[in-house]
């Protein structure tokens, strides 16, 4: 990971607790990890609540689901970390094969019609912010999502937005896909925040 | 009473402008290229804050690098980067409201 600082803590709690839990898990702590304990003071506590809110909080969409759409949000942002990372996840509650059919094509992939509309309009959002308009929330609305789906696809899409950059601008280390399934079974039980 | 997306998109905004080490018109230009914007901020910063916005994978050693050398730590070019990334995820949550309320306005 680029700059060192992040890489081994910025506090000697925080050098010490990256250690302890890279021994205890038998693995490298996941870089992600390493930003989130960065630089308490700034903005990453907000960050990790919104993000906390977005994946685990009440919702029309399944953990599954919105671990899904992380992972396709990283797809189209080119991220391999983020890719990895979520799509160990949404495994945990989605077919694997299915899981990457989406990642594959999500639009012929054998998933619910809305799913495929709130991955559309996420789409839209994640590489082109400019074009979104009142239609692409209609469409969604037409295949049977309500203004708080929309809007909580739109939560992940975001939140994903910046932790995708983050991983990439400063590029993330990737863990193998033991580590990333081992990761996993962590983001389930202690969540993001 | 709990915290709608928009209540912490609100808190995630405010923090990269009001908490930081870095220079806050700093914070904010970066914040602001990484939405998109024509923040007119200096090299190296422009090259860093524009390729996180645009496309964070082609990101380089090198910018990063320029900005580690140009900010002085590790904290306040971390604190660049992260406003950029910020300032990308906001413009996607604006961007939906925004699409939300247009199809209202279109169904009244």
């Amino acid at each position: 990971m680029r700059l060192a600082e992040v890489t081994r803590g910025d506090t000697v709690a925080h050098r010490l607790l990256i250690r302890v839990l890279s021994r205890v898990a038998g693995y490298r702590l996941p870089d992600a990890a390493r930003v989130a304990f960065y630089d308490k003071a700034f903005a990453g506590p907000a960050l990790g609540r919104w993000t906390q809110q977005a994946m685990r909080g009440e919702s029309g969409w399944t953990v599954a689901e919105r671990e899904l759409m992380a992972a396709m949000v990283a797809s189209w942002n080119s991220c391999p970390f983020c890719v990895g990372a979520h799509r160990a996840i949404a495994v945990h509650g989605i077919d694997p094969e299915i899981a990457d059919a989406v990642l594959a094509d999500y639009r012929t992939a054998p998933i619910s019609e809305r799913l495929r509309a709130a991955l559309a309009f996420i789409e839209r959002l994640t590489t082109d912010p400019r074009a979104v308009g009142a239609a692409d929330a209609q469409a969604a609305m037409a295949a049977g999502l309500s203004r708080q789906d929309i809007e909580d696809a739109a939560a992940v899409a975001s939140v994903f937005a910046v932790i995708t950059r983050n991983a990439n601008a400063l590029d993330f280390d990737i863990p193998s896909a033991a580590e990333f399934d081992r990761a996993a079974g962590m983001l389930l039980r202690r969540g993001y925040s | 009473m709990e915290f709608r997306h928009a209540d912490h998109a609100e808190a995630l905004r405010t923090r990269v402008l009001e908490s930081g080490v870095i220079d806050s018109a700093l914070r904010n230009g970066a914040m602001r290229a990484g939405a998109g914007e024509d923040a007119a901020l200096p090299e190296p910063y422009a090259a860093l804050t524009r390729t996180i916005g645009e496309h964070s994978y082609r990101v380089t050693d090198a910018q990063v690098a320029a900005v580690r050398g140009a900010a002085g730590t590790d904290r306040a070019a971390f604190e660049v980067i992260m406003s950029a990334s910020i300032g990308a995820g906001l413009r996607r949550w604006d961007a939906a409201i925004a699409a939300l309320e247009e199809a209202d306005d279109a169904s009244r």
